[in-house]
């Protein structure tokens, strides 16, 4: 086994978000900002920004790792920047203004629908059996009645508001 | 190179110690050199273990989060000996030892579906 894959959690998490060039045992060359290290496989996860918008992701897999060297460190910046990365596609971060206005427009629209509706705290407690949660969206309702979770997601899907 | 290639692979069986993550499956022992040796070795106060607990947790869970994000995604593979083959990823078994792939472009041609065992990869990138 080789020195990289030896390490504990922790030394591995001492590269996380630092700009590093690793070098694979096909005498490879991968330089990038580390987003993480598998502590299952210890692969190298490396995130590249290039010019345009667009990121490429390089992966190393622990067993191939050689050489491992840091060149700079990341700043917060630069952690959220890798964090959010890797947010599924079309989540975008919404301003607590908007998220309100959300919350308020499903309310009025479930209401209008005769269904009971609560809130607790950040979520709304639908029939209180169904909780739905930031950013109210169809995707974003949870029960264990899956009757009731098909009928209301529909309902919020088709809110006009 | 285009055309699809009739190859039959026969499909692999059921693990016998399948129920998750089973460190003592031989299938992990002879494949996956475990890294739950690292802390074993290591002086463990609660203290200390906890914090590796939840630093593990977090790494795993960025490395999944890099996995999502791959699916359905053209990855190219780094294999040994220079070869370099292009496919579209499915899934990851959960000790990373496989990666279900679509559409693998070989040298032989295209295979629909294969699975590629991650020793044999070196490394692999993708665009978001």
């Amino acid at each position: 086994m080789n020195e990289w894959r030896q390490k504990n959690p922790l030394e591995w998490n001492k590269y996380v978000n630092k700009e590093v060039r690793v070098t694979a045992s096909d005498k490879q060359q991968h330089q990038g900002w580390v987003y993480t290290v598998d502590p299952v496989s210890a692969s190298v996860v490396l995130v590249d920004f290039q010019s345009t918008r667009k990121a490429s992701v390089a992966v190393v897999m622990g067993h191939a790792v050689g050489e491992v060297e840091v060149l700079r460190d990341g700043d917060e910046a630069m952690a959220e920047r890798l964090s959010a990365v890797f947010v599924p596609g079309g989540r975008q971060v919404l301003s607590q203004d908007e998220l309100q206005r959300r919350k308020r427009c499903l309310r009025a629209w479930l209401e209008k629908n005769l269904i009971p509706v609560s809130e607790e705290g950040e979520s709304l407690r639908v029939a209180g059996v169904l909780t739905v949660n930031p950013p109210y969206g169809p995707q974003d309702c949870s029960s264990a009645n899956e009757i009731i979770l098909s009928r209301i997601q529909g309902l919020v899907e088709s809110n006009p508001g | 190179m285009k055309m699809p290639v009739c190859v039959l692979r026969l499909p692999r069986g059921p693990d016998l110690n399948s129920r998750g993550f089973d460190p003592n499956s031989p299938r992990y022992i002879a494949l996956c050199p475990t890294t739950i040796s690292a802390f074993s070795e290591s002086g463990t106060d609660s203290c200390s273990l906890r914090d590796e607990q939840r630093t593990r947790s977090v790494l795993r869970e960025r490395y999944l989060r890099s996995l999502i994000a791959m699916s359905q995604k053209q990855v190219w593979f780094n294999m040994h000996e220079r070869v370099r083959v292009e496919a579209k990823f499915g899934a990851s078994d959960i000790d990373v030892l496989n990666f279900q792939v679509s559409d693998l472009q070989t040298p032989l041609g295209i295979q629909k579906e294969a699975l590629i065992r991650c020793p044999d990869v070196i490394s692999y990138s993708f665009e978001l």
